[in-house]
């Protein structure tokens, strides 16, 4: 797990720079893709849980530098998130196209809800208005997710090639 | 590849600290406890995000241009290499008019109220989070900018100072949840509240008295009620009254001036001071 946590830190700095500065400026319907949480919730698919928490909290941390939001409230959201998701893969059938997909509206929902829970817990405003306002986002996570996979798992393979008995 | 085959078993311990520290950092940011740390972490960060936004300000020019292509392309056909070299000369002015026309304007709205001093600051980075409406510049404390100073546009009114570091700050827009803008309406004169958070970045007034009779094209401009805001900004125009005698105040929908998914550059209105309203909270004598 060493390994993947020191490739999560600069991976994830750079995804919330990249969420900022650079994506704010292609937006669709006022909305940008979560990269970072996609990224970690690929990493969860692929690697397990336990990892997949890790690359949450960090990306989490690592977006929260640049949100007026308080530092570990993305990590929170992130967290319970991939954990939620994660837990449910098993009784999900096997398919490597609509699983990630599954997962990214899944994962978003719950994102999205612990987040907006746990801002009003800490005093910020947030209300089911909020919510459904960030309904899109949850169909733009799911047609971003595909791609943001197929990446990662090709990463994971050149990093972690799998053993093959003869 | 079986999805299934990736590790389940976790180290409880491990889940436990990150969710713990996460909570933690968030109760002890929320506090203020956090603010030099921030600071220290963010300020190199904010370097990056300044060479990043540059960049990215180029190829979103070039993608929001199309048509300009388009036309460049069938002048290349007809005079080849010469017209390529204009056309790119063309490009340079244009951005040229396009960075004066900015400042013009802001010099202009700078003329139109000149009591007050201004710092003028780019626009660098946005909220991360989908929830909060708000953005960063790349003026902080060591350029005179103090939390809760008022920011606008040339065209109006963007929001207040949040949070700083030595070189940028965070502005929140008051098209934010949280954010709530005493108002007054031009022609009427009808004062209410406008709150954030509506779709497509609008703002809503509420409270309105009823006995105002409120009408669509209105220009809505802050009140100076509450001291956190000046008087008199420009914040947008109403779009939609909602009037219920049912009810004992109206509502009208506000189209902000200030488009703020293009905004470049802002000013900061530095010598502002807000009205310390906490000792109303604690009256003399308790």
């Amino acid at each position: 797990m060493r390994t993947g946590i020191y490739v999560a830190i600069p991976v994830m700095l750079g995804l919330a720079v990249l969420q900022t500065a650079v994506l704010p400026r292609f937006s669709i319907l006022g909305l940008v893709p979560q990269l970072s949480f996609l990224v970690a919730l690929s990493w969860a698919l692929l690697r397990g849980l336990e990892e997949g928490l890790a690359w949450g909290f960090i990306a989490g941390i690592s977006l929260d530098l640049f949100s007026i939001a308080p530092l570990g409230t993305t990590a929170v959201a992130y967290m319970a998130a991939i954990f939620a998701v994660v837990s449910l893969i098993r009784v999900l059938p096997e398919n490597r196209f609509f699983i990630p997909v599954v997962m990214a509206a899944l994962g978003s929902t719950v994102c999205l809800l612990v987040y907006l829970v746990f801002m009003r817990l800490l005093g910020f405003s947030s209300s089911v208005e909020t919510a459904v306002t960030l309904a899109p986002l949850i169909l733009l996570n799911a047609g971003f997710m595909l791609p943001v996979y197929w990446l990662i798992y090709s990463i994971d393979r050149v990093i972690h090639p799998r053993r093959v008995e003869l | 590849m079986n999805l299934n085959d990736a590790p389940q078993r976790i180290r409880w311990i491990t889940v436990a600290f990150l969710v713990g520290t996460a909570i933690l950092l968030s109760i002890l940011d929320a506090t203020g406890n956090l603010d030099a740390a921030f600071s220290i972490l963010r300020d190199p960060l904010t370097a990056v995000l300044n060479v990043t936004s540059g960049g990215a300000d180029t190829v979103a020019g070039v993608l929001a241009g199309p048509r300009d292509l388009e036309a460049a392309r069938s002048e290349i056909a007809l005079l080849q290499s010469q017209v390529d070299e204009l056309e790119r000369e063309n490009e340079e002015l244009r951005e040229i008019q396009g960075e004066y026309q900015l400042l013009l304007d802001l010099f202009n709205r700078a003329r139109q109220t000149p009591e007050y001093t201004r710092q003028t600051a780019s626009v660098i980075g946005r909220d991360t989070s989908p929830a909060i409406r708000s953005i960063i510049i790349d003026k902080g404390s060591e350029d005179g900018v103090r939390v809760g100073m008022p920011v606008e546009s040339a065209r109006g009114l963007v929001g207040r100072v949040y949070r700083t570091t030595g070189h940028s700050a965070q502005v929140a827009l008051i098209t934010d949840n949280a954010s709530a803008v005493p108002a007054r309406l031009g022609n009427s004169r009808a004062t209410g509240l406008l709150r954030g958070g509506e779709l497509g970045g609008s703002l809503l007034m509420d409270w309105i008295d009823l006995k105002y009779q409120v009408e669509v094209g209105e220009v809505a401009l802050t009140s100076g009620l509450g001291g956190e805001f000046p008087q008199g900004i420009v914040i947008g125009r109403v779009v939609e009254v909602n009037r219920s005698e049912a009810e004992l105040s109206q509502r009208a929908l506000v189209q902000t001036a200030t488009d703020f998914d293009s905004l470049e550059m802002v000013f900061v209105i530095t010598d502002f001071q807000p009205l310390d309203v906490d000792i109303f909270a604690n009256p003399p004598g308790n």
